[in-house]
C-alpha cells in the first residue's frame, strides 16, 4: 500500500471518527435531554427498581456470588456507560448526577438503589459588623423571611434535575424522626413555602427598622452604601447553582450580591475560622451527609443553632433564645424522661428554629448507585450501596447462584488498611465490609440492628431512660441501680500489660446507666474461622478491648498521643466491661451512654475508639481484628517501623501500617518469622490466659501460609476474602469464603426496601353539617401492605390556606385499608372552600414515610 | 562521504594539536559555568515552586480550616461526644485541631518549613507526602512518584516515540511533495491540533468502548489482571490503544505541518540546490543536507519529549483511568501536598537541568560548526 493511500485513508478515518463520535447514543455526560421529574421522597418514595424475584431456597452457605473485582472509576457517566456496554455490573459509589439518572431511568437493562442521606443548607453569618456595615442577617426575622424567598421545589428541579426533595426542618426525610414527628413538620413546610412578596415586605420592614433605605435604584443602602450582601458559595457541586439562586432572589428585593464561587477548602478559613464581625462573609452554602440511617436527630438543634458545641467562629456567634436553647439542650443529651417528652422538645425546636433560621435546610440531594438490572444488592437509605454494612451479603445475579460481579467506585486504595487507625474513606469501606463479620447489623432501611453473630441481647437501663425496643432478638427491662461488679474491667496498665477493675480503681463502688449483656452461640468459636483457617476465640474479642485503652497509656509500646482525646471521651462513658462467660461467651457491658432504640445499644458500633461496639465483636471501624494479623504491626510499631495512625507515622516518618499492600508488607512480615520464632503472644499478662501454646504456633503458621498464596495479611472472617490485590493496576478480587458458615439467603430479604404506596380515596365534596370518610390503601407492589409490618398511619387535615387543623391515626380495617370518618364537629374546624386530607403511613420495615393526600371542596 | 562534508572534516582535523589544552580549559570553564548557572536556575525554580504551591504561606490557612472542618464533622457524628458538656466538647475539637496542625508542622513558621522543603528537595531527600499515599498506601513521595512512573514512561513513551517518528517521517516526505494534494490535506488539518488529547479521547472512547465495544473504556490492564506476561502484555497493549491514538492524533498534524516548513526552509538552501545540481540521490540530499543541518533540532526535540514524559498528562489519564504522574500531580495540586508537588517538580528540574547541559554537547558532537564555550563557527 503506497503511502499517500495509507495517509488518505487515515485521514478519512480520523474524519469518520468524529462523524461517528458526534452521531453515536448519548451515553455519557454529554447528554442533554431535561430530566424526568422524580418524585420527592416525602411525597411518594423513589421505588428501587430492582428486581422482584425472591430467592429460591438454597443449600449454598456464604456469599451468592463467587468472586467481586473491584475497579475504580471517577464519572459516574463513565461508570453507566460501561455498565451498557456490559464491562461492569454496579456501580457502588454515591452518584448525583441527574442528566446520568435520567439514562439510568431510560434504560430496561439497568436498576439502580436511592440513597437520602445528604443535605445543603444556606449557613448565616449572624454577627453585627465592626466595619460600620450592615448585616442584614444579624436579625433574625431577616433570617427567618428568607425561608419565604426560596423556592425549594424550584431549586430541586434547577438545581438536582428533580433528584432531591425540598428541605426545611434539620431533619432528614428519610430518617425516622420525620415520620414521628410528621404532624409537627407539615405544617412548617406550608408556613415557610415560598412567598416571595411576603419575604420582601418582612425583609423591608425589617432593613428599614435598622436603618436602611432603598435608592432610587430599588437597592438597599445603608449610609450611603449599597447593602451588598457576600456569598461564599461551594463551586464543586450543586452548590454552585444553589448559592446563585440565592442570590438571585436577594437581588430581586433590593440587595447587591457579591458572589464568592469557590472550592472547599479555599473557602474553610473564612467562615470556620475568620473573625465574623469582620464581614467577610454573609452566607455560605454549606452541605452534609449521614453515613448511617440515624435514628436519633435530636443533637441537630443545639449543633445548628445555637453556639454550645460550635466548631467553627461561625456558629461561635450563633445566639438562640433561651425556649429553644432549652430544648436543643435536652435532645442533644438525650435529658427527657419518654418519648411523649422528646416530642414535646420537638414541638418547641422545630418552629423556633425557623423563626431562628442560622442555619436553613434547602433540598436534600437523592443518590443513586446504577447497576445491571438483574442485579440484586441491599443499599442503605443513608448510605447507598457503598456504605451499606449488608451489600456483600445480598449480592447476587437474579435466579442464579455464583458468578463474579465487577464493581467499581469512584477511587480504590485510597489509603493504608489496618484495624487500629486504617484509612477510612467510604470506598475502603466499602471492600472492607466484604471481607469482615460483625456482631450485629445495621438494618439498611431502618438503622435499627438484627443479630449476625451475636445470639441474644439482654439491656438494662435506669428507669426513666428513654429508650425502647422493637426487635424480638433483644430484651429490655428498667432497673432502678446497675452496679458495676467489682471483677469489671473499667481501665489498663499499659505497664503489666492488665486490666485495672472495678474493685481496683473504685473501691467505693461504681454505677452506671446501662448494661448490655450479649450472649454469644455456643459453637461460635467451633464454627467461625477467619480467612486463613485460625478459629475465631475469645483473645479476639478481648484484644479490642485492650485497644480501647492501649494506644493512649503513654507506658505503652504503641501510644499515640495523638488518640489520647478520643480514648478520653470513651473512658467518660465507659463504665466497664465483664466477660461472664467463654463457654458459650457471654459478655457485659456497662455504660453510661444510652440510644434510644435497645437494638442500637446492643448492636452499634459506638464510642470513639476503633470499634467499641457493646457487643466487643472483633471488628472494628476500619477492619477485623484478629490478635495473629495484629502482632506483626504490633512489633513494627514498637520497633518505630510502622505506626498504626496516619498522625504517628507522620511524626515518626515512617509508614502508615497497611496490611494490604506496599512497604509495610516486607515489615510485617520480618515480624512475624519473628514472632513465630518466639511464639509470641502478645499482652501475655492478659491474652496469655486465653491463649494456648498450640494455637499460638497454628495461628501463625496459617497466616504464614496466608501470606505466602495471597501476598497481603488482610484476614478477616467475613463473607468475601481478599484474593488479590493490584494496586498500581487499580483492581481487587474478593473471593467466596467457604468456610463461612451462614446460608447465602440469610440476609435476602434486604435486597429491596419495601417502600409503601398509598392510594387515597373519599368524596370530591364534603359537607361541614355531615361526615366524611376517606380511605386509603397501602400497598407494595400491588400487593397489600400487611398490618403487622405497618408501624402507624395517620393522616392530616390542612384548611384553605394550608393550615393544619387536625392529626390523628387513621383505622385499619384489613391489610392495606386504612380510613378516618370525619364528624361534623371535627370538619367544622374547616372552612368552607378547597381543603386536604393527607395520609402519612409508617412502615416498619422502611424508615422514609410515605404521604399521599387528596383535596375536596367543602360546602357549607 | 560527500565532498563538502569530507572539506568540513578536514577543516576541522586540521585544528592545531596545541590548542588541545586550551581547548579542555576552555570545555571545563564553559562546563562549570554551565553546571553553576544551571543550578542556580534549579534552584529558582524549586524556590518558586515552594511558594507557589504554598500560596506565599496562605496553604496553612486553607489547610487548617480543612482540619477544622474534618475534626468538627467527626465529632459531632460521634454519638459518646454527646455525653460531653459544651465546655469539654470544644475544648476537645480544638485540642485534636491542634495536635493534627501541630503533626503536619503548621504550628512552625512557613519560611522556616519553606527552607526545610529547599534543603529536602535540592538533596533529593523527597520525604513523606502530607495526605496523599501510594497507590500501595505508602506515604513516602519516592514511592507515590515510582508507582506511577511505569505507567506514564509507558503511554507517553510509546505516544511520544510514535509521535516523534512518524511526524519527521511524514514532514520528510512531504518536503518533497510540497504543493501535493498530500501536503495540503496535513496543512489543512493542521489547526486539529489545537484540540487536546483528551477531546479525542472522549470521542475514542465513545466510539471504540461504547459503541462498537471492542476496547476497553480504560485502565491499564484487565480486572482481574492476568497471571502470565504474555496475556499480561496484550492486556497492556489492548489499553494502550485509544490513549496513544489520542494524544497522537491530537499532535500529529500539528508536527507535521512544522517540521515539514522547517525540511522545506532547509531544502531551499544554496547547498541543497547545488547537490541537486550535482545529480545526488533524492535520499543522499535528505540525509546529508536536509537532516544533517537539522539534526540539532531534533535531538532538542526528541530530548524534550523524552523528559516531558515526566510531566504525564492529568485530564488524558483521568479520561483513560491510566494511573500515570500527570493523575498524581493534579491530585498533589488539589491536595496541596507540597512534598509531592515538590517531589515532581525538583525532579523534573533537574532533568531538564542536565538535558540542556547535555544538548550542548551533542550538538558540538552533530555539528561540527559548534564549538563548546565558544559559539558557533560561520
Amino acid at each position: 500500500m503506497s503511502r499517500k493511500l495509507l495517509f488518505t485513508l487515515a485521514a478519512v478515518f480520523v474524519i469518520a471518527s468524529l462523524i461517528l463520535g458526534a452521531c453515536s447514543p448519548s451515553a455519557t455526560a454529554t447528554a442533554t435531554q431535561a430530566p424526568t421529574e422524580e418524585p420527592s421522597a416525602t411525597e411518594s418514595p423513589a421505588a428501587t427498581e430492582a428486581p422482584t424475584e425472591e430467592p429460591t431456597a438454597t443449600t449454598r452457605t456464604g456469599a451468592w456470588v463467587d468472586e467481586i473485582i473491584f475497579t475504580s472509576i471517577d464519572e459516574v457517566p463513565n461508570a453507566v456507560a460501561q455498565i451498557q456496554a456490559d464491562q461492569l455490573d454496579l456501580y457502588a459509589f454515591l452518584a448525583e448526577d441527574p442528566d446520568t439518572f435520567a439514562l439510568v431511568k431510560e434504560d430496561a437493562s439497568l436498576a439502580f438503589s436511592n440513597s437520602y442521606g445528604s443535605w445543603d443548607s444556606i449557613l448565616f453569618n449572624d454577627a453585627e459588623f465592626n466595619n460600620g456595615k450592615l448585616n442584614p442577617f444579624s436579625n433574625p426575622k431577616i433570617r427567618e423571611a428568607t425561608n419565604w424567598l426560596v423556592d425549594r421545589d424550584y431549586v430541586v428541579q434547577e438545581a438536582l434535575g428533580g433528584l432531591g426533595d425540598a428541605r426545611y426542618v434539620p431533619i432528614l426525610a428519610a430518617f425516622p424522626d420525620y415520620a414521628r414527628y410528621a404532624d409537627l413538620v407539615r405544617p412548617l413546610e406550608n408556613k415557610y413555602a415560598y412567598n416571595l412578596e411576603k419575604a420582601d415586605a418582612v425583609i423591608s420592614a425589617e432593613m428599614e427598622g435598622m436603618g436602611a433605605a432603598k435608592n432610587a435604584d430599588g437597592k438597599w443602602t445603608f449610609n450611603g452604601e449599597p447593602v451588598v450582601i457576600i456569598g461564599l458559595i461551594r463551586s464543586e457541586d450543586e452548590r454552585e447553582i444553589i448559592g446563585n439562586y440565592f442570590c438571585d432572589q436577594l437581588e430581586k428585593i433590593g440587595f447587591t450580591c457579591d458572589r464568592q464561587v469557590r472550592t472547599r477548602t479555599e473557602l474553610a478559613p473564612i467562615w470556620q475560622q475568620g473573625v465574623v464581625e469582620n464581614g467577610e462573609f454573609h452566607f455560605y452554602t454549606a452541605g452534609n451527609f449521614w453515613p448511617n440511617l440515624l435514628r436519633d436527630e435530636g443533637s441537630g438543634f443545639l449543633q445548628n443553632f445555637c453556639p454550645d458545641v460550635a466548631g467553627t467562629t461561625t456558629e461561635a456567634a450563633f445566639t438562640c433564645v433561651d425556649e429553644l436553647h432549652a430544648a436543643s439542650q435536652a435532645l442533644y443529651t438525650n435529658n427527657f424522661k419518654n418519648m411523649d417528652e422528646r416530642r414535646a422538645f420537638f414541638a418547641t425546636a422545630l418552629p423556633l428554629s425557623l423563626e431562628n433560621s442560622s442555619y436553613m435546610p434547602i433540598v436534600n440531594p437523592i443518590s443513586f448507585f446504577p447497576r445491571k438490572a438483574d442485579l440484586i444488592v441491599a443499599s442503605d437509605l443513608s448510605a447507598g450501596v457503598g456504605g451499606s454494612t449488608l451489600w456483600p451479603y445480598t449480592i447476587r445475579w437474579a435466579g442464579k447462584e455464583g458468578g463474579t460481579v465487577r464493581s467499581a467506585n469512584s477511587g480504590i486504595l485510597t489509603g493504608p488498611w489496618n484495624p487500629i487507625a486504617g484509612h477510612n474513606w467510604i470506598q475502603e469501606l466499602n471492600l472492607i465490609y466484604a471481607t469482615q463479620d460483625v456482631g450485629a447489623f445495621a438494618d439498611p432501611y431502618t438503622g435499627l440492628y438484627w443479630p449476625q453473630r451475636l445470639e441474644k441481647s439482654d439491656v438494662k437501663v435506669l428507669e426513666g431512660t428513654p429508650i425502647s425496643k422493637t426487635l424480638d432478638w433483644v430484651s429490655l427491662e428498667f432497673v432502678p441501680e446497675i452496679k458495676v461488679p467489682a471483677d469489671a474491667w473499667v481501665d489498663w496498665n499499659g505497664e503489666t500489660q492488665t486490666f485495672v477493675t472495678a474493685g481496683e480503681k473504685y473501691p467505693d463502688g461504681l454505677t452506671a446507666k446501662s448494661v448490655t449483656t450479649t450472649t454469644y452461640p455456643a459453637d461460635m468459636f467451633e464454627k467461625i474461622t477467619y480467612h486463613d483457617g485460625s478459629p475465631l476465640s475469645v483473645a479476639d474479642f478481648v484484644l479490642l478491648m485492650i485497644m480501647q485503652f492501649d494506644t493512649c497509656d503513654p507506658k505503652s509500646a504503641i501510644y499515640d498521643e495523638t488518640n489520647v482525646p478520643n480514648c478520653d471521651t470513651f473512658k467518660s462513658h465507659f463504665k466497664g466491661v465483664r466477660i461472664v462467660s467463654t463457654d458459650p461467651l457471654v459478655i457485659e457491658h456497662y455504660d453510661d451512654t444510652v440510644s434510644l432504640d435497645a437494638e442500637v445499644q446492643a448492636g452499634a458500633i459506638g464510642g470513639s475508639q476503633p470499634g467499641g461496639a457493646n457487643n466487643w465483636f472483633p471488628v472494628t471501624a476500619t477492619g477485623p481484628l484478629a490478635w495473629h494479623t495484629f502482632v506483626p504491626a504490633y512489633l513494627a510499631e514498637a520497633n518505630s517501623e510502622l505506626a498504626f495512625s496516619t498522625n504517628k507515622s507522620t511524626a515518626l516518618g515512617v509508614e502508615w501500617t497497611n496490611y494490604i499492600s506496599g512497604p509495610s508488607l516486607e515489615i510485617m512480615k520480618k515480624h512475624l518469622d519473628e514472632a513465630q520464632g518466639e511464639s509470641l503472644i502478645p499482652y501475655a499478662a492478659t491474652l496469655g490466659q486465653f491463649i494456648s501454646k498450640e494455637d499460638v504456633q497454628a495461628r501463625y503458621e496459617n497466616l504464614q501460609k496466608w501470606y505466602a498464596d495471597h501476598n497481603h495479611f488482610w484476614v478477616g472472617t467475613g463473607i468475601f476474602y481478599i484474593d488479590e490485590v493490584n494496586a498500581v493496576e487499580g483492581s481487587v478480587v474478593a473471593k467466596r469464603f467457604e468456610d463461612f458458615p451462614d446460608p447465602a439467603d440469610k440476609w435476602s430479604r434486604f435486597g429491596e426496601p419495601k417502600l409503601a404506596v398509598v392510594d387515597v380515596s373519599g368524596p370530591a365534596e364534603v359537607s361541614l353539617s355531615g361526615e366524611a370518610t376517606f380511605d386509603a390503601f397501602v400497598s407494595f407492589k400491588d400487593e397489600a401492605y400487611p398490618q403487622s409490618e405497618i408501624d402507624q398511619v395517620s393522616f392530616l387535615l390542612y384548611d384553605a390556606e394550608g393550615n393544619l387543623v387536625l392529626s390523628g391515626l387513621a383505622s385499619a380495617a384489613a391489610d392495606g385499608q386504612y380510613s378516618i370518618t370525619l364528624s361534623a364537629e371535627q370538619l367544622s374546624k374547616l372552612t368552607a372552600g378547597s381543603a386536604k386530607i393527607e395520609f402519612v403511613v409508617s412502615s416498619k420495615l422502611v424508615a422514609i414515610p410515605t404521604f399521599a393526600s387528596l383535596e375536596f371542596v367543602v360546602v357549607p | 562521504m560527500t565532498a563538502i562534508a569530507q572539506n568540513d572534516l578536514e577543516q576541522v582535523e586540521s585544528k592545531p594539536k596545541k590548542r588541545t589544552a586550551s581547548a579542555f580549559q576552555r570545555v571545563f570553564k564553559y562546563s562549570a559555568a554551565r553546571l553553576a548557572s544551571l543550578l542556580f536556575s534549579v534552584i529558582v525554580a524549586i524556590f518558586l515552586t515552594i511558594i507557589i504551591a504554598n500560596m506565599g504561606g496562605y496553604v496553612d490557612e486553607l489547610r487548617m480550616g480543612e482540619i477544622r472542618e474534618t475534626v468538627v464533622q467527626a465529632a459531632r457524628a460521634n454519638v459518646a461526644y454527646r455525653a460531653l458538656p459544651p465546655d469539654q466538647f470544644q475544648a476537645l475539637v480544638e485540642t485534636q485541631i491542634q495536635e493534627q496542625a501541630h503533626v503536619e508542622g503548621l504550628d512552625r513558621p512557613f519560611l522556616l518549613r519553606a527552607l526545610n522543603y529547599m534543603k529536602n528537595a535540592l538533596t533529593l531527600n523527597l520525604g513523606n507526602a502530607v495526605r496523599m499515599t501510594s497507590d500501595t498506601g505508602s506515604k513516602q513521595v519516592r514511592l507515590i512518584i515510582l508507582e506511577r512512573l511505569p505507567p506514564t514512561l509507558l503511554l507517553w513513551g510509546v505516544s511520544g516515540f510514535l509521535l516523534f517518528f512518524v511526524e519527521i517521517g511524514v514532514a520528510l516526505s512531504l518536503s518533497r511533495q510540497y504543493g501535493s494534494w498530500l501536503d495540503k490535506l496535513f496543512v489543512t488539518m493542521a489547526p486539529l491540533s489545537t484540540t487536546p488529547g483528551w477531546f479525542f479521547g472522549i470521542f475514542l472512547i465513545l466510539i471504540f468502548a461504547s459503541f462498537l465495544r471492542v476496547l476497553p473504556f480504560g485502565g491499564m490492564v484487565d480486572a482481574p489482571v492476568p497471571d502470565n506476561t504474555l496475556d499480561y502484555s496484550l492486556s497492556l497493549a489492548k489499553h494502550l490503544i485509544l490513549p496513544t491514538l489520542a494524544l497522537t492524533l491530537s499532535q500529529v498534524f500539528l508536527q507535521i505541518y512544522n517540521w515539514r516548513t522547517f525540511f522545506l526552509i532547509y531544502s531551499s538552501e544554496d547547498y541543497v540546490e547545488i547537490a541537486k545540481a550535482k545529480g545526488l540521490s533524492d535520499k543522499a540530499i535528505e540525509r546529508n543536507y536536509v537532516l544533517r543541518p537539522t539534526l540539532p533540532s531534533i535531538i532538542t526535540n526528541f530530548a524534550l519529549t523524552l523528559i516531558a514524559l515526566w510531566l504525564g498528562g492529568p485530564i488524558t489519564e483521568t479520561i483513560f483511568n491510566w494511573p500515570g504522574l500527570g493523575r498524581a500531580f493534579y491530585e498533589a495540586v488539589q491536595f496541596y501536598d507540597t512534598p509531592v508537588i515538590l517531589g515532581q517538580t525538583v525532579i523534573y528540574a533537574y532533568l531538564l537541568a542536565f538535558t540542556v547541559f547535555l544538548l550542548d554537547y551533542l550538538y558540538a558532537l552533530v555539528d561540527p560548526r559548534v564549538k563548546i564555550g565558544g559559539g558557533s563557527q560561520p
